[in-house]
């Protein structure tokens, strides 16, 4: 059985004056409501333009309302240059320069593809990981 | 101007041979801008005993379409029970299609932006107790 582990740690001396902050925290990640690893990953790189709309990074081909990871960081270090990041229709918010997300994506239906789109000028070098409980290859054309 | 870091290290052994390590960290910062956020909701923690969907984060305090971002936490352990995390007024996974987020088990954490536009709710996938963490950075 494969283990994925996901740790996060958020730090600042004066976000709260007098009150440092520091949390931490970590999860071993499942296959849906079950304590197996998961063991299918999705991996890569990527470039976006501003002049390109919106592109599914991910469509939900899995089996829908299961337990999903999904990575994906900005790598611009142009501080105008940032990424909005949707699920289907639904924009979850912009990532900036340097900014990286983790989320759950349960694909609640078919047409819930992970999305991301490019905002003001220039390419934006981007990576990501979805590691996932089930994936449905797309069928031939 | 305060400065507000956070860094992911995710760890696989999912490719045999190819082990996965990524680690990354950030600053928080307003969109477009060097500066980093300067407001928070707080930490807060919240007990749930009931399955009805519940806002937590209410999107009248907070500015649209800028860089705020909000972390959240299960804070059980077990595998089993969960919240649905959605972005609407409803976050049972059935009714809402693509707003419904995705689930957090127990231990399970996410941290991403958030436009600041609609609300953030969640619902227990049991009546038993389940308290979730969580915490706003504003811009």
């Amino acid at each position: 059985m494969a283990t994925t582990t996901a740790a996060v740690s958020i730090t600042s001396e004066d976000l709260m004056p007098g009150m440092p902050l520091a949390i931490n925290a970590i999860s071993t990640l499942m296959q849906t409501g079950t304590t197996t690893g998961l063991e299918l990953v999705d991996i890569g790189y990527g470039k976006l333009t501003e002049a390109s709309s919106a592109d599914s990074l991910h469509e939900a081909l899995g089996t829908l309302d299961t337990a999903n990871w999904v990575y994906i960081c900005n790598n611009s270090t142009d501080q105008s240059q940032y990424i909005k990041v949707g699920i289907h229709d639904t924009v979850i918010g912009n990532l900036g320069a340097g900014e990286w997300l983790w989320m759950p994506w349960n694909m609640g239906t078919a047409d819930n593809e992970i999305n991301i789109e490019a905002e003001t000028s220039g390419t934006i070098p981007y990576d990501y990981a979805i590691f996932k409980s089930t994936y449905t290859l797309p069928a031939k054309t | 101007m305060a400065t507000t870091n956070a860094s992911i290290t995710i760890a696989s052994d999912i490719i045999s041979g190819v082990p996965i390590n990524i680690s990354k960290s950030m600053v928080m910062r307003k969109l477009g801008s060097s500066d980093g956020l300067e407001e928070t909701s707080g930490l807060r923690t919240k007990k749930f005993s009931a399955t009805t969907a519940t806002v937590v984060i209410e999107q009248d305090e907070f500015t649209d379409t800028k860089a705020s971002k909000f972390y959240m936490r299960n804070t059980g352990s077990s595998k089993a029970d969960f919240f649905y995390v959605a972005k609407h007024a409803s976050a049972a996974a059935s009714d809402t299609a693509a707003v419904t987020i995705g689930k957090l088990y127990g231990g399970d954490w996410m941290l991403v932006p958030y436009l600041g536009d609609v609300n953030i709710t969640v619902a227990p996938s049991t009546a038993e107790t389940m308290t979730l963490e969580f915490m706003v950075f504003v811009e």
